[in-house]
């Protein structure tokens, strides 16, 4: 029997029972030498979610001034946190307690707190589905969007954006599965390793999407080549590993390179047209924020990533924030002063973030398709400062703090866990970021301890031997 | 999960084959007849180790119950008695086995459960000690008696009788033997052409010239076959290519990785030393030894250069301020050196056992703490290596160029005491500086003229006309405070030798050990702009002040000031350099604990934190000094005299003098700044620290530290005494020893089945294990098991010489075969679709670095190298501490190398490497992955390093074959493809040649699957 057939056999038959079909089609086609391109593949039968749009806040937002309203902490402000254990702080500078700094209120009909840092955002609350007892393994900045990424605070870990594209392959195949969108100021810390595809295959790997007119690496000659040269050239290609394809019998890898050209032929033409703004209407561009300049950037990428999404990319990430150091810092690591530092960059991003809701509720695209706010970590409710001062700026918080789901399967208007009186801790229903991923992995109808990969030694998972559904965020 | 279903597939096809797995132990109870007694040892054991002890035995037992022994059956757990008098249904332990709640999620079987309950009726009785988990292998896990843990053993080769004429050695006759019984015949030899490109690609990574397959397919004899394995064997490029795989395995990358993921621009001593071992064919145990201890066993660069392995991962520099979170990175950083280790030398998964008994494979958790214990000693840093005879001649130089110094510093000295003397008899006084605690007047000494914190230099730190000269590899310590030191003020007076510096410090006060440090420092995070350098720059915020341009032609005043309230001033000439900063509270040096550096950031010494430049005068307060007294300080001035009013004080032929020295000194101080070069060479390498005293952490957190355990390995290999005779505080060298020896072993059986297995795989795209690093449970079972006992005993005898297995290998039939279907048993590929009975040749998409060096090697424009610092072909940007890599210059011709000696940073790689799977050094890759994708098509289209050299090829091709077009095309195709193009080919050429001309074609050939796929 032929090897791809074989595998084609293999799949169905896997595809009965259980999921990681697809992902056991890649490799089987692997091992018989015949990893094919990408194929287009439907999403997995109980799916809520067909894509995914994630947007990462770099350096840690302040839930206590955003997401997670705590009475207690304002008639606390100025005094002494009480408690006896050793606190794992990053700059180990342990001031006193300190209020919010933006008002709380309640939104829409779900009445759900959002404090006056993201008022368009807030006027989406009976959208969002608010973690707010979120919990991280480290409160250092790169381990922690490790960990936010890849469910492992090391290098050399596949992102989740990595994983959904391993599990769920693509829609489009001329269009990459899983396309980054970093802040014009910046690629986050460790850049690539961000999201990479560590010990997947490499066609699992995040592909930044820049600007300009090679917005994929790659995509066009490096240097001016004539029109019909490069047509011509790609012509002969095609002919001659046609001819070297022998027919009827040939070989899947063989085969698949084959397409591979075609594929890539598509993609000079898909992602230039995807990655343009052109045919978007004035009152779009108004509405993301893209004519102005305070909101541009992100307003661009937040267009960017529906439109990807509506081309059928698989997982759109954008970063929120540049490098973490620095001064004035390009992130939201809030040591200095939580308010100059939180009203600059909501600045950035709050209308964008809205507008993408608001985009994608009208084109009844929410329903399947899931909007993911996440940070490393949160804030301390004590300030950074001498232990008898209330300074403007708060350290790391790895104990407690918010992200939000959006679309999808998600049970709309509602919070879930919480944190302790003053914020500090995850107290109702922890949420590590296992258990996040988990039920990302579920709203695309994966069970997350099926989608494995094996490499040295394990069959390795994002969720690693963790992980428990956030069911109170299901719909 | 789905790697191990595929497997399974495999594995059906190979039932014959796999049921032979040496030490395979099934556990599974047999169901019937029931017997009306039971046997403890035969019966209950095996089902309480099998489904009860994972929980119920160790370090720390589920529900206080223990059912590794018979005391810990009677005591019972948490819940009390577990067996009570004589029936099974009165008991605790069968009701919650019967009422499936035991074990959990996976109940016994009704046979498992008759066992148990026949047991606890005749009165649960047992027999022989301690139950031990690890003892056999179960359906779920692997016991000492593992397969891969078994002493070596040497098999005799099948005799072969069928396809005798087609077998060449003992390898063809195992491999016979798997082919019979899946009742398949081998393929015939491949086409001369074929078996060369893939004899090539294979031991050196690049293809045949025209000339070489022309004559192989002259005389495709068995000799000449064999004269070519012999001339690649011996060829240089053999090392670079199998150093690479190497290279692969034990994750060598040129950057820390995580935040900073700063480059090491010294590590590629071992990358150089690597491809040198392979090459000299240094036996395997040796070539491991050296990586290991070789710092202990061979002096010089050769030790530190091969102890490189040990730094060869990710290194976390931002750790953080609390000390759990140090001592959690530390954990961890253990935690991945030790999975390398047995990962990469014996194919077990150490770093599983951490934070409990391995899952799978007979490691314990002390075990795992035991090892953590041999490597404890781990450091990450620079060695400096003197090369002795390089360091006579730097010598001699550097004592011809120290007299002519002394010869000018008289000359100038004399005169600058004129200028002073007229100076101070006619200007106005200057004001007197504020009082410090402690000042440097550089002078003609390195006392602190006020206190006792006096200098001692380091290096060639020396005097000179009134200051202190740093030459950036030199410094100055002085004592110990003798006071702590919370406010403080540093001062000093600095001229630079260059503005491109970047990352040394004027001052600097830090603890002994340079954990902590406060600095004057110039250029490091923004390029010639001072800054406060501090520890993982935390309070190194930027003063955004403006770039410095006048302190190379003059000395300028710097001054810091740290204000208790943790406000951090900067001043320059007396005037506030840019913005204070207010990054974190103000650090307390504590008196006898710390010390004041001039011309290093902080110990130690190495990297960028040198300076090289003048200080003419230094001062430390120990308060913060105001804006008027900063500009007091800065207006007392130093002793500083223009090259001006030097020169107006020198009679002519004084100055004539002081010229001709003056071009002498910098002749010889260039001369020995370039034997200073080549006299020492930094190496990136284990620095080892005193081992520590390690602690078994339950649970894997340092926080719950219990029981010290002594340095060892593990007993899963019954050959070997896991114990290392050492106590826990041995010194650190012998743990390093008896870890090597361990490893390295003629009695460790793994050591062997790994390495053989790992050049199987490269050899054939799929190792006999297709696991390489992994012969544990998870792993795969071998296809061939002995073959691979054969191998490896044999290999292990023949003087463990890899260039004697390589022989071995591509000398067989069974390497020598076709792949063409047309040639290949037909009934095959439903059979056996993978291939891994080896019923044809291997085919394999060229790995990255293949491609990117067969293009250059056919342009004719392939560098040979010389080994050193690998070239660049990315950018390196420094954005607030963190740096990034951005490809770069792939085009250029400085990077005309093969890959293996390209600068390798863990993050961005350059598009075409990336796509054809080079995978990222952030982690082991014994074995890559293998993709097709349309990203991977445009890289080969379209990426500069391809457009460049289908540009130089076509050069070649037009020098080489003329005017005509019909030899142009021909010899385009022999290049690039290693033969004749056919008709339907040429045709094709012809009309891409004639209207586009022969870039467009080399472009082309490029892309052609023959060019990247061998068969």
């Amino acid at each position: 029997m032929h090897p791809a057939c074989r595998s084609r056999r293999d799949f169905f038959q896997w595809g009965t029972n259980g999921l990681a079909a697809t992902a056991l089609a890649t490799l089987l086609h692997e091992e018989a030498q015949a990893t094919k391109p990408t194929t287009t593949r439907t999403a997995a039968p109980h799916a809520k979610a067909k894509r995914a749009i994630q947007i990462c806040l770099v350096g840690g937002l302040s839930h206590l001034d955003s997401f997670d309203h705590k009475p207690e902490l304002t008639r606390l402000h100025g005094s002494t946190l009480k408690t006896d254990e050793e606190v794992d702080l990053f700059f180990g500078q342990m001031g006193l307690l300190r209020k919010e700094d933006w008002a709380f209120r309640p939104r829409g009909e779900s009445g759900l707190m959002i404090s006056d840092l993201f008022p368009e955002i807030a006027g989406h609350a009976d959208d969002l589905t608010i973690l707010r007892s979120m919990e991280s393994k480290s409160a250092n900045h790169t381990p922690a969007l490790f960990l936010a990424n890849s469910g492992f605070e090391f290098n050399g870990f596949p992102s989740m954006g990595s994983w959904v594209s391993y599990g769920l392959g693509v829609e489009n195949e001329s269009l990459p599965a899983y396309v980054v969108l970093n802040d014009e100021r910046g690629a986050p810390n460790t850049g690539s390793s961000t999201w990479s595809s560590a010990f997947l295959p490499s066609s699992h790997q995040g592909v930044v999407l820049h600007g300009g007119d090679t917005p994929v690496r790659d995509l066009f000659p490096a240097s001016p080549i004539d029109p019909a040269a490069d047509r011509d050239t790609q012509a002969f290609i095609r002919a001659i590993n046609a001819l070297q394809t022998p027919a009827g019998d040939a070989d899947a890898a063989i085969a698949a390179r084959l397409e591979s050209y075609e594929l890539a032929a598509r993609m000079q033409t898909s992602i230039p047209a995807v990655a343009s703004l052109a045919d978007e209407s004035p009152a779009t561009l108004e509405a993301y924020g893209v004519t102005n300049p305070a909101t541009a950037d992100m307003a661009r990428r937040c267009l960017l990533g529906r439109r990807l999404l509506e081309e059928g990319v698989r997982f759109v990430q954008l970063f929120s924030g540049g490098p973490i150091a620095g001064t004035p810092r390009a992130s939201w690591d809030a040591h200095e002063n939580v308010k100059e530092n939180h009203t600059a960059e909501a600045a950035r991003i709050d209308r964008p973030v809205a507008a993408l809701l608001a985009d994608l509720k009208q084109r009844g695209m929410l329903d399947d398709t899931l909007v993911l706010f996440t940070t490393e970590f949160g804030r301390t409710p004590f300030a950074q400062s001498a232990a008898d001062q209330v300074g403007p700026g708060r350290d790391h918080n790895r104990y407690g703090f918010t992200c939000w789901m959006a679309g999808a399967g998600c049970k709309p208007g509602i919070a879930v866990g919480s944190t302790d009186e003053i914020g500090w801790k995850a107290a109702e229903r922890p949420i590590p970021w296992h258990d996040f991923h988990a039920t990302v992995l579920h709203l695309f109808g994966i069970d997350h301890e099926q989608l494995t990969y094996y490499h040295n030694g394990i069959e390795r998972r994002l969720t690693n031997v963790h992980g428990e559904l956030v069911t109170e965020a299901l719909a | 999960m789905s790697t191990t279903s595929s497997r399974a597939a495999i594995a059906i096809q190979l039932a014959v084959v796999a049921a032979m797995c040496v030490g395979q132990t099934d556990l599974a109870a047999t169901a019937d007849p029931p017997a009306a007694t039971v046997s403890f040892r035969h019966e209950v054991a095996p089902l309480l180790v099998r489904r009860c002890l994972e929980c119920h035995s160790g370090e720390s037992v589920e529900g206080g119950l223990a059912l590794d022994t018979p005391e810990g059956l009677a005591a019972g757990g948490d819940s009390g008695p577990v067996i009570s008098d004589a029936t099974a249904t009165a008991s605790l332990l069968w009701k919650r086995v019967d009422a499936e709640e035991m074990p959990p999620e996976h109940p016994l079987s009704a046979e498992e459960k008759a066992i148990l309950a026949r047991w606890i009726d005749a009165g649960a009785g047992w027999q022989g000690g301690m139950l031990d988990l690890f003892a056999v292998s179960t359906d779920s896990r692997a016991g000492r008696d593992w397969w891969s843990l078994q002493p070596l053993k040497l098999p005799q080769p099948p005799a072969v009788e069928a396809h005798a004429s087609w077998a060449r050695g003992p390898i063809d006759g195992f491999v016979l033997r798997g082919l019979e019984r899946a009742g398949l015949s081998p393929a015939a030899q491949a086409d001369p052409r074929t078996l060369l490109r893939r004899l090539f690609f294979d031991l050196i990574g690049l293809p045949p010239s025209t000339e070489q397959i022309d004559a192989f397919a002259a005389d495709p004899s068995d000799k000449a076959y064999r004269a070519f394995v012999d001339d690649l064997l011996a060829s240089s490029a053999y090392g670079e290519r199998w150093g690479r795989h190497w290279l692969d395995v034990v994750r060598f990358g040129e950057s820390d990785g995580f935040e900073r993921n700063f480059q090491r621009e010294h590590a590629w001593p071992y990358r150089d030393w690597v491809i040198d071992a392979l090459n000299s064919d240094m036996p395997y145990d040796e070539f491991v030894r050296r990586q290991l201890i070789g710092d202990q066993t061979v002096a010089g660069r050769e030790g530190a250069a091969a102890t490189g392995f040990w730094t060869a991962g990710v290194h976390n520099t931002v750790v953080g301020g609390s000390e759990r979170m140090k001592k959690l990175a530390r954990q961890d950083e253990i935690e991945e050196v030790l999975g390398t280790i047995g990962q990469t030398f014996v194919g077990l998964t150490f770093n599983c056992a951490r934070c409990h008994d391995h899952k799978f494979d007979p490691i314990s958790q002390r075990e795992y703490y035991q090892l953590a214990s041999a490597i404890s000693g781990l450091g990450h840093g620079e060695r400096l290596i003197e090369l002795p005879a390089e360091q006579e001649k730097l010598a001699a130089l550097a004592s011809t160029l120290g007299e002519m110094r002394e010869d000018l510093a008289a000359l100038e000295s004399a005169a600058r005491q004129r200028v002073l003397k007229a100076r101070n008899a006619s200007d106005p006084p200057r004001p007197a500086p504020p009082a410090a605690m402690a000042r440097w007047e550089f002078e003609d000494s390195l006392d602190d003229s006020i206190g006792g914190l006096h200098g001692t230099a380091v290096g060639n730190a020396r005097l000179e006309d009134g200051a202190l000269v740093l030459d950036g590899q030199s410094f100055v310590e002085t004592a110990p405070l003798d006071h702590d030191l919370s406010e403080k003020t540093i001062e000093a007076w600095i001229q630079l030798s260059s503005l491109d510096q970047g990352g040394g410090a004027a001052v600097s006060v830090e603890t002994l050990d340079g954990q902590l440090f406060d600095a004057i420092v110039f250029g490091e995070r923004e390029p010639r702009r001072w800054m406060t350098g501090s520890n993982g720059f935390s309070r190194s915020d930027s003063f955004a002040g403006s770039d410095e341009v006048g302190a190379a032609d003059r000395p300028v005043h710097l001054a810091i000031v740290y204000r208790a309230d943790g406000a951090i001033e900067c001043f320059r000439d007396g005037i506030p350099y840019g913005q204070p900063t207010r990054p974190g509270p103000a650090l307390t040096y504590e008196a006898g604990q710390s010390e004041v550096l001039f011309g290093l950031r902080h110990r130690p010494g190495g990297g960028n934190r040198f300076l090289s430049g003048r200080l003419l005068q230094a001062a430390l307060y120990d308060r913060a000094l105001d804006a008027e007294e900063v500009a007091r300080a800065a207006a007392s001035g130093s002793d500083h005299v223009s090259e001006d009013e030097l020169i107006a004080v020198l009679t002519a032929s004084e100055q004539e003098s002081r010229a001709r020295l003056q071009t002498a000194i910098a002749e010889a101080a260039a001369s020995r700044k370039e034997q200073a070069g080549k006299a020492s060479l930094r190496v990136y390498t284990l620095t080892p620290s005193g081992g520590e005293t390690v602690q078994l952490l339950a649970r894997g957190d340092p926080a719950l530290a219990s029981d010290v355990v002594s340095p060892g390995a593990t007993a899963a290999l019954s050959a070997l005494t896991p114990d290392f005779g050492l106590p826990p505080d041995a010194a650190e060298a012998a743990r390093r020893q008896q870890l090597a020896a361990w490893i390295t072993s003629r009695d460790n059986p793994l050591f062997f089945r790994v390495i053989v297995n790992r050049i199987w795989h490269h050899h054939f795209g799929t190792g006999i294990v297709d696991t390489p690093s992994d012969f544990g449970f998870n792993g795969g079972r071998p296809s061939h098991p002995e073959l691979l006992e054969f191998l490896a005993s044999r290999f292990r005898d023949q003087g463990q010489s890899l260039k004697w297995l390589h022989r071995e290998i591509v000398s067989s039939a069974t390497y020598r075969q076709a792949s063409d279907p047309r040639t290949t048993d037909s009934k095959a590929a439903g059979i056996d679709a993978n291939n891994r009975l080896l019923w044809k040749g291997p085919v394999r998409r060229l790995e990255a670095e293949s491609i990117r060096d067969s293009m250059l090697a056919v342009a004719g424009v392939l560098k040979s190298h010389a080994g050193g610092p690998g070239f660049k072909d990315v950018s390196i940007t420094l954005n607030n501490g963190t740096t990034y890599y951005e490809p770069a210059s792939v085009d250029d011709e400085a990077c005309f190398y093969r890959t293996v000696y390209r600068f390798s940073p863990r993050g961005d790689r350059p598009a075409l490497l990336e796509s054809f799977d080079c995978p990222d050094p952030s982690s082991t890759a014994p074995k890559r992955s293998v993709t097709t994708t349309p990203l991977q098509s445009l890289s080969l289209l379209n990426n500069a390093f391809v457009l460049r050299l289908a540009e130089l090829l076509a050069d070649r091709v037009a020098a080489d074959a003329g005017e005509s077009l019909d030899a142009q095309v021909d010899h385009a195709w022999r290049r690039v493809i290693g033969r004749q193009p056919t008709a339907e080919e040429r045709t094709l050429s012809r009309q891409l040649v004639a209207h586009h001309g022969l870039p467009a074609l080399c472009r082309g050939l490029f892309n052609t699957t023959e060019f990247v796929v061998i068969d």
